[in-house]
């Protein structure tokens, strides 16, 4: 039995400012077309089961255009699969903060798509002999959780679907999104079960040999560029050898339940992430550090792509006196350029006071500076809220000295 | 407590020097009345006439090591003559005889003690307790600013009897440390003695030297399982407890560990009457805690630079990693069944992808793997209970030793290969914490019994016994102290037993104490060895020159064989009872009904792993924290095999224009 494993689909997730002739976000048009290009290989690959491991879409209120385009396509794969059940569950971004919000995704039980939104359901395939534990975000985060083992005496494959957040997963690189339900190897068990389908952590990712984050369809916050690592780091361990899971870039897994093999299949995305090699910026003046830029810029194809250039130790005065109508020119042939500038480690935390010979701020300082400037909900009183800030610091020093 | 308001001394003898036998500065002799009660052990002051050169008379203190008993005749036939050849005659003879009593005696200490000379032929005394003060050079530790006498037991020679105390710089460090204490088994002398003084140490261990604790490895039977509760001990008992000043009540702060048997619930000691299993803790560990000591496992009979290799490959790249097998597979190794998947996929991939050419994996060679493989597997087979599959591990508190706590371990039931492996991790889990000072003490006593097996002389190096020799020789500057006893001290390792300053003897096998190892006692000191009375020992510290006998009290807690009597173990109970027993025990007010249809149908190891959570959190309400840990049931459901409704839902595009 082959089954088809996504996760974090984010449609109707908006970022930059671009639109699409039609006049939507253009981002959003993305990760729309990337999950379109994920139905096209599903129905190639006729999985048996098809499971959506949460996130389904960004927002709790997706935009119109997210729930019709998910009918639209869920309606394709009911059609060109009809044999294939599909389970989805609902992750933290799916899940209201209050019961009286509701939830759109009950409108796909309309297509027999089978759905756990709030509570835990185990769901008997007797075609496939297969058992499928969907366990959405709000099952897992409230004081009871249900016990995820598969049915004793019940079918002979099992699979368990859930989403929330698997140990340290993410934090070398700041890439696991905060909110998650907490997961460990003791709560999964993953030897008792044939596979485990996880969501919320957007690279795809082992956390047993049958437990894996299929990752995202497209590359999402936080920190795409430290997705873009951790997919590096994760080739770099497998040394390029014979019969390697090959897993460039997004996609979803493909898994034959029984033993457990899974293979990663990439979706094209529509436009890539280019991490454009880092300039040392140390000892260049501004002249010179626009020549770094621009030599970056012209060996990459830029054009409608998002882009970041990594300038490390650039003083304030050399930032000021850049190409800034070279960066513009740029900025408007990529989607998103984003030139990230990083001031040398004696300049950084000063605040809004720096320059040579000034006194660098405590981190007192610092952070009563920043909730000064912070913005704030007009029925908050700024004075009393930087004071809070501060005594918690004060508190914090207090406890940890000796 | 040392009695100085003892009354003006007699003199029971006096030094006697001829050419033959000269008194030197460590050795003299002195006769006694025929009737006296010097005897071997005593020990005895020399008081020296006239005065030395800073105004003081030269004060000698011996003690006894030989005692001679003769008279004028000038052969045994002159006796037989002269009783006619009839024994019965010989008592009616008309005069008796002149006899002598002749004791020869080591030097224990001289004041002044330079220039060091020839005793004097002066008086000789029983020495009193200040004298045995002196004479044991105790008085340095004993009044100092900062006391560190320990004491082990009373000198009760002679009809006197002085408190004996251990220097504890010399006893668990830093100057000295580690003891060592020999006899024949089935006395219950050494186990008694350390119990003993592990309750004087914890009554005296000085405060400037901070925080200690003791863990004891009982090994054999019930030994130390009930240390906390109270034996019977008589009057004579309580009155040495009060002269040495050691609380006669068992240990306050006991912690005993045991693992579990194969069932995961029914813990594997003998402590496990109703009333006393609750202070019972189980140990239990995973994989990575295995895996850490695989040498353990590995030097038994064959010691592998492949196979450690291997363990290095493994421990280092592959365990609570995401790791490719290099054949398609990737896995992600936290338990013995993932490490036995990894296996399985390595062989399968040499035998079926390789297609059998190959027979090295990343330069391992198959059947070092194989080896590993099984030896690894095997631990987690033979010793169930202790080594579990998966699931958290219940370790001793690592960070949160307490003060004055006596730590017991009880593998006495556990496999040879499993109590190796628990000795091993446990002994290098202490060093590693008072290394980094993040144990909680300053201090550890390991009682560690059967060093005849753990650290013998000869035989192949263990692991253990690197381990023996190592805390032996680094231990007392990190506080980590070895009390080791065995039956036969001269078949232990002897850096072993070299590096203990302290050494304690209990009755001995006259085989024993003709080996090398007793040379330097004399045959009296030896014969009385091989006849000593439970309760007596004969002591060798750094501060005493020579040997001496002391008395110790019946230890104040139950001895093992005792506890089975009073507290008879509890049979094995099934699976749902034995889990009953142990929430009940958390909460009086849990009914055996909830619980059992709480785990009905649920599998054995998840609730072996809600109980090991809810018994380590110790929550408010076990029972509700149980059904938590344990997670709710989910129904099964079977969607309609009926078509399903979606091929009526018509498709968007007649109302819906392409939304991107």
């Amino acid at each position: 039995m082959r089954l088809a494993h996504l996760a974090d689909l984010h449609l109707g997730f908006r970022q930059f400012d671009r639109q699409t002739p039609k006049g939507t976000n253009q981002r959003e048009a993305d990760i729309a077309e990337v999950f379109r290009r994920a139905v096209d290989d599903l129905l190639e690959q006729q999985p048996d089961l098809i499971v959506i491991a949460g996130d389904i879409f960004h927002s709790v209120r997706p935009t119109n255009a997210a729930i019709l385009f998910f009918f639209r396509e869920l309606h394709r794969l009911r059609t060109g699969l009809p044999a294939s059940p599909i389970v989805a569950i609902a992750g933290e971004h799916d899940t209201p903060r209050s019961t009286e919000t509701g939830t759109i995704l009950r409108l796909y039980e309309a297509l027999g798509v089978d759905l756990a939104i709030e509570e835990p359901r185990r769901i008997v395939y007797p075609k496939l002999d297969c058992g499928v534990l969907a366990v959405p975000h709000q099952a897992l985060a409230q004081a009871e959780r249900p016990a995820l083992r598969p049915e004793s005496g019940g079918p002979t494959l099992n699979v368990l679907v859930s989403h929330g957040v698997h140990g340290g997963l993410g934090e070398e690189r700041g890439t696991m999104e905060y909110g998650g339900a907490q997961l460990s190897r003791e709560l999964l068990a993953p030897e008792k079960w044939n596979y485990i389908a996880l969501g919320h952590y957007h690279t795809a990712q082992s956390v047993a040999t049958n437990a894996w984050y299929s990752g995202s369809l497209e590359y999402l916050p936080p920190n795409p560029w430290g997705q873009l690592q951790d997919e590096a780091a994760q080739r770099g361990t497998r040394g390029g050898r014979k019969g390697k899971l090959e897993r460039t870039g997004k996609g979803y897994l493909l898994v034959d339940v029984k033993s457990a093999r899974v293979s990663f299949r990439p979706i094209t995305p529509v436009r890539r992430h280019l991490d454009l090699p880092p300039v040392q910026a140390a000892g260049l003046n501004a002249k010179e550090l626009d020549a770094q830029i621009a030599e970056r810029v012209s060996a990459a194809k830029i054009d409608d792509q998002i882009v970041r250039l990594l300038v490390w130790d650039v003083d304030r005065t050399v930032a000021r006196d850049l190409d800034h109508a070279a960066i513009r020119e740029y900025k408007a042939r990529a989607l998103n350029f984003h030139l990230d500038l990083r001031r040398p480690e004696s300049q950084r935390g000063a605040g809004s006071v720096a320059g040579a010979g000034v006194r660098r701020q405590t981190l007192t300082e610092t952070v009563r500076d920043f909730l000064g400037r912070r913005p704030l909900d007009a029925e908050l009183n700024r004075e009393s809220f930087v004071k809070l800030g501060v005594d918690y610091l004060e508190s914090v020093a207090r406890e940890e000295s000796p | 407590m040392i009695d100085k308001a003892t009354p003006s001394p007699t003199a029971i003898g006096r030094v006697v020097a001829t050419e033959l036998k000269p008194a030197t500065p460590h050795q003299f002799h002195f006769w006694t009345a025929t009737e006296t009660t010097v005897g071997i052990g005593a020990i005895v002051k020399v008081q020296g006439a006239g005065s030395t050169e800073q105004g003081a008379a030269r004060v000698v203190y011996g003690v006894v090591t030989d005692g001679f008993a003769y008279s004028d005749l000038a052969t045994p036939l002159h006796d037989v003559v002269g009783a006619e050849g009839d024994p019965a005659r010989a008592a009616d003879a008309p005069t008796a005889r002149q006899e002598i009593r002749y004791w020869t005696a080591a030097v224990l200490r001289q004041t002044p003690e330079e220039p060091l000379q020839p005793v004097p032929l002066g008086q000789v005394f029983l020495a009193d307790d200040a004298d045995v003060a002196q004479a044991l050079r105790m008085d340095a530790f004993l009044y100092s600013a900062t006391p560190t006498a320990i004491p082990i037991g009373l000198y009760t020679s002679a009809g006197r009897e002085a408190p004996v105390y251990l220097d504890a710089d010399f006893l668990i460090g830093p100057e000295a440390a580690h003891l060592n204490i020999s006899g024949v088994s089935g006395l219950a002398t050494k186990t008694s003695a350390v119990e003993f003084l592990l309750a004087s140490i914890f009554a005296h261990f000085p405060p400037h030297k901070g925080r200690v604790a003791a863990v004891c490895f009982n090994v054999k039977g019930p030994d130390l399982c009930f240390l906390d509760q109270p034996g019977n001990l008589s009057d004579e008992d309580r009155r040495r407890y009060d002269r040495l000043v050691v609380p006669a009540q068992p240990f306050e702060r006991v912690k005993l560990y045991a693992p579990l048997k194969a069932d995961g619930v029914n813990l594997n000691t003998l402590r496990t009457h109703p009333d006393l299993v609750g202070d019972v803790e189980p140990l239990t560990w995973g994989l990575q805690e295995v895996v850490d000591y695989a040498e353990v496992l590995l030097n038994r009979d064959d010691i592998d630079a492949k196979a450690d290799a291997f363990i290095d490959f493994l421990r280092d790249r592959v365990l609570g990693r995401t790791f490719d097998d290099g054949f398609g597979g990737t896995h992600r190794v936290q338990s013995f069944a993932d490490l036995d998947r990894l296996f399985r996929s390595i062989f399968d991939g040499l035998e079926i992808t390789a297609g059998g050419r190959s027979d090295t994996w990343r330069t391992h060679h198959i059947a070092t793997m194989r080896k590993v493989r099984n030896r690894l597997l095997n631990i987690s087979t033979r010793c169930k209970g202790l080594v579990t599959d998966d699931g958290p591990a219940s370790d001793l508190p690592w960070t949160e030793f307490e003060d004055r706590t006596v730590y017991v371990i009880d593998i006495a039931n556990v496999d040879p290969l499993g109590q190796d492996l628990v000795f091993a991790r446990v002994v290098s889990k202490l060093r590693e914490q008072l290394e980094r000072r993040e144990l909680g003490v300053d201090a550890v006593v390991v009682f560690v019994d059967e060093l005849n097996k753990y650290a013998p002389g000869d035989g192949p190096d263990t692991y253990v016994k690197k381990m023996l020799l190592d805390i032996s020789e680094r231990g007392r500057y990190l506080g980590l102290v070895l009390f080791g006893a065995e039956q036969f001290r001269s078949q232990v390792h002897r850096r072993v037993v070299g590096n203990a300053g302290t050494q304690v003897f209990g009755r001995m096998d006259m085989d024993e104490l003709a080996t090398p190892g007793y040379q330097v006692l004399t045959p009296a000191t030896k014969s009385k060895l091989a006849t000593l009375p439970i309760g007596e020992l004969m002591v060798r510290h750094p501060h005493f020159t020579q040997p001496i006998f002391v008395r110790f009290p019946k230890p104040p807690v139950l001895r093992g064989r005792d506890g089975v009597e009073r507290f008879p173990p509890a049979a094995d109970v099934p699976f749902d009872d034995a889990v009953v027993r142990q929430l009940v025990r958390l909460d009086r007010r849990i009914r055996p009904n909830q619980v059992k249809d709480l785990i009905a149908d649920r599998e054995q190891d998840d609730v072996r792993r809600a109980l090991a959570a809810t018994r380590r959190t110790r929550p408010d309400d076990p029972l509700a924290y149980f059904r938590k840990v344990l997670g709710s049931r989910v129904a099964a459901e079977v969607p309609p095999a009926a078509p399903r409704e979606h091929r009526a839902v018509q498709p968007l595009n007649p109302i819906s224009d392409e939304p991107y």
